[in-house]
């Protein structure tokens, strides 16, 4: 009985059937689909102990706090804090991002000195030579442009360039200097903070307060916790602008109006509330009353903006009937706005009794400097950088002979790009404190990364639109991944290299003193049980036990402060205003309306990489970049639906596609911010254009200020 | 005629006789053979025992803890494990020589233990514990908390999974009985 034929026919039939009883086809189709999900360019979630960390965003001004969850002690992910009083566990798309961009394409990944038209990497040890050189023979005429609004480094910067010899020290414009200016014609001191939590009417005069504007995470926390689901809404909310932006959209009312207009309303609005019997002590108000009796009536506010006299009425009404009416004023893209305008709505806010009052504007003291020698927060912000820029690009300003650039991108991030560009071809050595290769980077002679804030220590201090006081840390929580350092570091550095003396020998010293100095400071505490928007309104503030308060900035706790800088002559500004705002006919030319988003980035982070999936197709398409106008106007100019078209402005020419939205009001075109970078990664590089570039500035009449928040475009 | 039908009888005989041969033996490769051949075993890289722990009163939860949403928080890293074992022991027992094994490789290396886990599930399931915090641990893991030696660790050959990990129609099965949903999106987000 051998294996024959049949035998063997045997043994398979049966061991097949016999298969079929046991787990072999089974598993193995089973376990082989299973394969199928792990080929080995699958991205695989990392491994390892989870924990979180606090710290705080630098990345997105609103300055949010963030709990960083890492893996195996590698960052994996930004959210909101709850503890924190800017966050109250919400984030932005650009905190969010703060992980991501460690490993953006786009960073620097160690120093780099030009080498005709490309960079060659260096050594530190080289680079504080090469910059110890160069800015020793330029003393007398360095100066220094900050993008970051709220770093005590802008201290140890300020001190450095004036010691140096400064030719000027800078803030990027954004709505902190047009308020700052506004103050300061206003002869107020402090900066203004908006009290959005206890506030029951809110008239918000053209900033985008839930989106760009100011401290944006807790404007939306604030707007939210007043409006539980299925409940009646404990305030109201008016939003004045072109567009029905994202700030407009969830407001219970959207009244279109330019935002070259946006003063206009404001004293639109003062007309009914002096009728109604609104008064002031403050200096300036009798010119005030003058001025807006003299040619802000309601048929002027119509004739000029197409303002409804009955819809001013009702907005001036509900504000005077309200136990506290907050009005706020900005620029719908965050910057380019004139000063007059901020005084236009600061003066509703004094007629209506509004200042350092829970639920209105509280004047905030600036927390004490530490850096000896270093520029206040209020004087940096009183520099005029694009006027500054342009006056070199034209002669009219001597150029500086060496310019120090921290975290700011002025070639991209300013109106009149090309201008601006031109000005620091004039100015011989420029050295870019970035972590990212931008529009200016790529223009300067040396690049010195600056580690990012989840690498470094820093800090952020009452973001512009704070209605407190307000200081959190940011701290290190990995070692830096590319061969970067703290820019406090290197300019302090720097500075023992020139025998200049700053005080201290690192960045964090300074930020522990900065600590120190706020532990003493009267009122302070820290917001744990109690937030601050709870102590304006009445709660007493918990003591803070000075020596716990490095600790409780580590483990992610705020400390703030409910207080006003005193106020000596506030007024009315009256004539700043009588030559700034003018109820004229409306523009008859196409106006320029851009919006800005935090998911587009700034100019100084470009587009984050994983922000872009969320840009939908009405915005960019493929690499192009979409206009927003709506029926009417493109009835008007001939346009239609996915049309290309060119605008030009500034002696610029920018291509878009049509894309017809009845959100925007009629003559506006609105335009997304943020695209057409020419640097960084393949994420922002040449996608869509950079309509800013299409702005001119001009000079505000009666406070000088450069501005650009109305400007024309031709489109053909 | 005879010699063909003789082998006509025979070879049926035969050939069942083979069937039944190839039946069976499919069985015992299929049952005992096969999922020793479809799993490699694997020893942790330090025999921790758990016995050890859990008679100190040690709680599970001690090291295996939930982060803030409930998610698995991974396992206990080098550093907090060094927390009681800094420091080389010089004791000759089992236990010792691990301990200081720790020490030497992971503890001064400052490396994290390639511990090999029983039950991580898939990149694509989304699993609370939160949710499930009702049930004891041991209903769906091993129960290592009477182990001195830590059991084998089997991984599929085929799939790079553990053979403890649980597939999927477990967790439906669990979620049908207890009436929770079974939609897609309840595990995979």
């Amino acid at each position: 009985m051998g294996l024959d034929r049949r035998a063997f026919l045997g043994l398979v039939a049966g061991g097949t059937v016999g298969a079929m009883f046991t787990p072999i086809p089974w598993k193995l189709i089973d376990d082989a689909s299973i394969w199928t999900q792990n080929w080995p360019w699958i991205p695989r979630v990392p491994k390892g102990q989870i924990d979180y960390v606090a710290t705080t965003s630098k990345l997105c001004p609103a300055g949010e706090g963030l709990k960083i969850m890492r893996v195996a002690g590698n960052p994996i992910l930004a959210g909101g804090n709850p503890s924190h009083p800017l966050s109250c566990g919400g984030v932005s798309a650009l905190a969010r991002s703060e992980v991501y961009m460690l490993y953006s394409p786009a960073r620097i990944k160690s120093p780099m000195k030009r080498n005709g038209k490309t960079f060659a990497p260096i050594t530190w040890e080289q680079a504080l030579v090469e910059m110890a050189e160069k800015l020793g023979a330029a003393k007398g005429a360095v100066a220094s442009i900050s993008g970051d609004n709220t770093g005590t480094i802008n201290e140890v910067l300020t001190a450095l360039t004036a010691k140096l010899g400064s030719a000027g020290s800078f803030m990027m414009p954004s709505e902190a200097t047009t308020a700052a200016k506004a103050m300061k014609l206003m002869g107020a001191q402090g900066q203004a903070g908006y009290d959005f939590e206890n506030a029951d009417t809110v008239l918000v005069l053209g900033a985008d307060i839930f989106e760009t504007w100011g401290t944006s995470s807790r404007n939306r926390k604030a707007f939210g916790a007043s409006r539980p689901a299925g409940d009646k809404p404990a305030n109201t909310y008016v939003y004045v602008g072109p567009s029905r932006n994202n700030t407009a959209a969830v407001c219970d009312q959207w009244v279109p109006a330019a935002a070259a207009d946006l003063g206009v309303v404001a004293l639109g609005i003062a007309w009914h509330l002096l009728k109604a019997g609104a008064t002031s002590n403050a200096p300036g108000f009798d010119t005030f009353k003058a001025v807006v009796n003299g040619g802000f009536g309601p048929e002027d506010v119509k004739r000029a903006t197409g303002v409804a006299p009955e819809t001013l009425a009702a907005i001036a009404k509900a504000l005077a009937s309200a136990k506290a009416p907050l009005v706020v004023t900005g620029s719908p893209f965050g910057q380019g706005l004139g000063a007059a305008p901020v005084i236009a709505g600061m003066s509703l806010n004094m007629l209506l009794g509004r200042i350092n009052k829970p639920g209105g504007v509280y004047m905030l003291p600036e927390l004490p400097s530490v850096v000896p020698g270093a520029l206040t927060r209020a004087a940096m912000l009183d520099g005029d950088l694009p006027a500054f820029l342009k006056g070199v690009e034209s002669g009219k300003t001597p150029a500086p002979k060496a310019l120090l650039i921290y975290d700011a991108n002025p070639v991209y991030g300013l109106p009149e790009a090309a201008t601006m560009a031109k000005a620091l071809e004039k100015i011989p050595f420029k050295v870019s404190f970035s972590s990212f290769m931008d529009e200016t980077a790529a223009l300067c002679d040396l690049v010195l990364p600056n580690s990012l804030p989840l690498e470094r220590y820093d800090d952020v201090a009452t973001p512009y639109g704070s209605g407190f006081c307000v200081y959190s840390l940011v701290r290190p929580i990995q070692k830096p991944i590319c061969d970067t350092k703290t820019t406090g570091d290197v300019l302090l550095g720097l500075a023992r290299k020139l025998s200049i003396d700053l005080k201290f020998d690192n960045f964090q010293q300074v930020i522990k003193e900065k600590v120190a100095s706020l532990a003493k400071v009267s009122g302070g505490f820290v917001a744990k049980d109690v937030m601050p928007w709870q102590v304006a309104a009445g709660k007493p503030a918990p003591a803070l036990v000075g020596g716990d308060l490095w600790k409780a900035l580590e483990a992610g706790y705020a400390w703030t402060m409910v207080g006003q800088a005193p106020q000596t002559a506030m007024g009315f500004a009256a004539e700043v205003v009588a030559k700034a705002v003018k109820a004229g006919k409306p523009a008859t030319a196409t106006v320029l309306a851009p919006y800005a988003q935090l998911r587009t980035g700034t100019p100084v982070t470009g587009m984050p990489c994983q922000d872009l999936t969320t840009v939908p197709d009405t915005e960019l398409l493929g690499d192009t970049t979409f206009i927003r106008v709506n029926s009417e106007t493109a009835k008007t100019l001939g346009l239609k639906k996915g049309q290309m078209v060119k605008l030009s402005g500034a002696g610029v020419d920018c291509q878009a596609k049509v894309h017809i939205f009845e959100s925007v009001m009629p003559g506006m075109v609105s335009a997304p911010l943020g695209f057409g970078h020419t640097a960084f990664d393949y994420y922002s590089q040449g996608k869509g254009a950079n309509y800013l570039s299409l702005a001119a500035v001009v000079e505000e009449a009666g406070s000088g200020l450069s501005m650009w928040i109305a400007p024309e475009v031709k489109i053909a | 005629m005879e010699e063909k039908r003789s082998n006509s009888a025979g070879g049926v005989g035969g050939m069942a006789l083979f069937a039944l041969i190839g039946f069976v033996g499919a069985l015992v490769v299929g049952w005992g053979i096969f999922p020793k051949m479809l799993y490699s075993q694997k020893t942790q890289p330090i025999r921790f025992s758990h016995t050890v722990h859990t008679q100190l009163g040690i709680e599970c939860e001690q090291c295996h803890h939930l982060g803030p949403d409930g998610r698995f928080a991974g396992l206990p890293s080098t550093e907090s494990c060094a927390e009681c074992h800094g420091e080389e022991t010089g004791d000759t027992s089992a236990n010792g020589k691990e301990i200081d094994k720790f020490v030497k490789d992971y503890v001064k290396t400052g490396r994290q233990v390639p511990w090999l886990v029983y039950q991580y599930q898939p990149d694509n399931v989304f699993f609370s514990h939160a949710a499930h915090k009702g049930f004891e641990c041991t209903k769906c893991h091993l129960d290592v908390a009477k182990m001195d030696t830590p059991p084998p660790y089997y991984e599929n050959r085929l799939s790079g999974y553990s053979k403890d990990t649980m597939k999927m129609w477990e967790c439906e099965r669990c979620h049908a009985s207890m009436g929770t949903s079974n939609a897609c999106f309840v595990c995979h987000k």
